[in-house]
């Protein structure tokens, strides 16, 4: 399900979000999940915390950026997960909680691909979706 | 399994003839360091609460009552500047105890005469001598305080002083409104002990006299974790994607 926009942010594109060790409570909003569908195109794997960059078509078919901030690379290898699992091109549904100052900017709690598979991105101090 | 050899450890001690050996060491499981004292190396949880959350924080119902006035030193509000509310954005030091309390491995390395630790978090190194050495004298406080490790029989002993006024823990994540801190005058206790062949016994008492009557503790418990040893411990740069490099804050 592709989340709906009222137009596409333009600036969002040029201004990729660059933080350090995020609190979650100061930066993002427990109570404004978000979920979004879209075509990966760009994983920062970095310290303290990884990016994905997520192409979601708007309304007017327009392409939006959306940037999720995951956990610590070393968190996520512990559990499995590779920066190979997150290939450039691939269509993934990111589902998070949106940044406190309502830019596209979100903590990306889980990913799930197109066959169904679903993987925790979650740092472990940080609130996760809810399991299906 | 561990990857120690007691009985290599029990030969040297017996050769080197020490008398202060614990009498059960020949005969418990406990993995010893060659002058026979338990041997705490290893990949270990943060010190926990069984059962509890990944992210630790001291329990408001274990601490001593607050001195006049210790109340407004412990809590900080925030202050609307992320340098300020959230230094670890920045890549600014977590500080002990809160930098070793959150969710990441832990490996501890020991000697005779020193024991380090290492957290993943930060890459925040503890080297802690065992030589029955006294603190350092005038030097200015620290993020992470001032080290002294002894033995009280199979128990490490800890005392860490001279810190800078710092967080305590991660109470945010319980509180985003304000943070706890420790003042100039904080020490801290650990007490480190095998309860089992995975579980180390993480006893630790806080003493802070410009804002609490009297020191107070806590028990929290680490636990041991071999599967971490085959990768160890992953690479944390924070400053590789530190948007206050050069002190020149972007977007605060």
């Amino acid at each position: 399900m592709k989340i709906l926009l009222a137009a596409p942010v333009l600036a969002a594109l040029a201004a990729p979000p660059a933080s350090g060790h995020h609190s979650f409570a100061a930066e993002y909003d427990g109570n404004r999940p978000v979920s979004v569908e879209g075509t990966v195109a760009r994983v920062d794997w970095t310290n303290p915390h990884i990016w994905i960059y997520v192409d979601v078509p708007g309304e007017d078919g327009a392409l939006v950026r959306w940037a999720f901030s995951a956990a610590p690379p070393g968190v996520l290898m512990r559990r499995g997960i590779m920066k190979s699992v997150i290939p450039i091109g691939e269509v993934i549904r990111v589902e998070g909680f949106r940044a406190r100052d309502g830019s596209n900017n979100a903590s990306g709690g889980s990913i799930t691909f197109p066959d169904g598979r679903r993987v925790l991105t979650a740092s472990a101090e940080d609130p996760a979706p809810e399991e299906d | 399994m561990r990857g120690r050899c007691l009985s290599t450890a029990a030969a040297a001690v017996l050769a080197a003839g020490l008398s202060a050996v614990p009498a059960a060491f020949a005969q418990d499981a406990t993995p010893r360091t060659p002058n026979g004292r338990p041997d705490f190396s290893g990949f270990w949880s943060n010190p926990m609460r069984p059962g509890g959350p990944a992210v630790t924080v001291f329990d408001a119902e274990a601490m001593a009552p607050f001195t006049p006035g210790g109340e407004a030193l412990f809590f900080e509000p925030r202050t609307g500047d992320p340098r300020h509310d959230e230094p670890r954005a920045f890549c600014m030091p977590s500080g002990f105890p809160s930098g070793f309390f959150g969710p990441y491995p832990i490996q501890i390395v020991q000697t005779d005469d020193w024991l380090v630790m290492v957290t993943e978090f930060q890459r925040i190194t503890r080297l802690i001598p065992l030589d029955g050495r006294a603190h350092r004298e005038g030097i200015e406080p620290t993020y992470y305080g001032d080290p002294v490790g002894s033995w009280d029989g199979d128990t490490l002993v800890i005392d860490s002083r001279n810190f800078k006024r710092w967080s305590l823990d991660d109470y945010y994540y319980q509180d985003p409104t304000r943070y706890r801190m420790h003042t100039e005058d904080f020490r801290t206790i650990e007490r480190i002990r095998y309860m089992d062949d995975e579980t180390l016994s993480y006893h630790f008492t806080v003493e802070d006299p410009q804002i609490f009557v009297e020191p107070w503790s806590e028990e929290f418990e680490m636990t041991l974790h071999p599967e971490w040893e085959a990768v160890g411990l992953y690479e944390f740069v924070c400053e590789e994607n530190n948007r206050c490099a050069g002190g020149e804050c972007e977007d605060p």
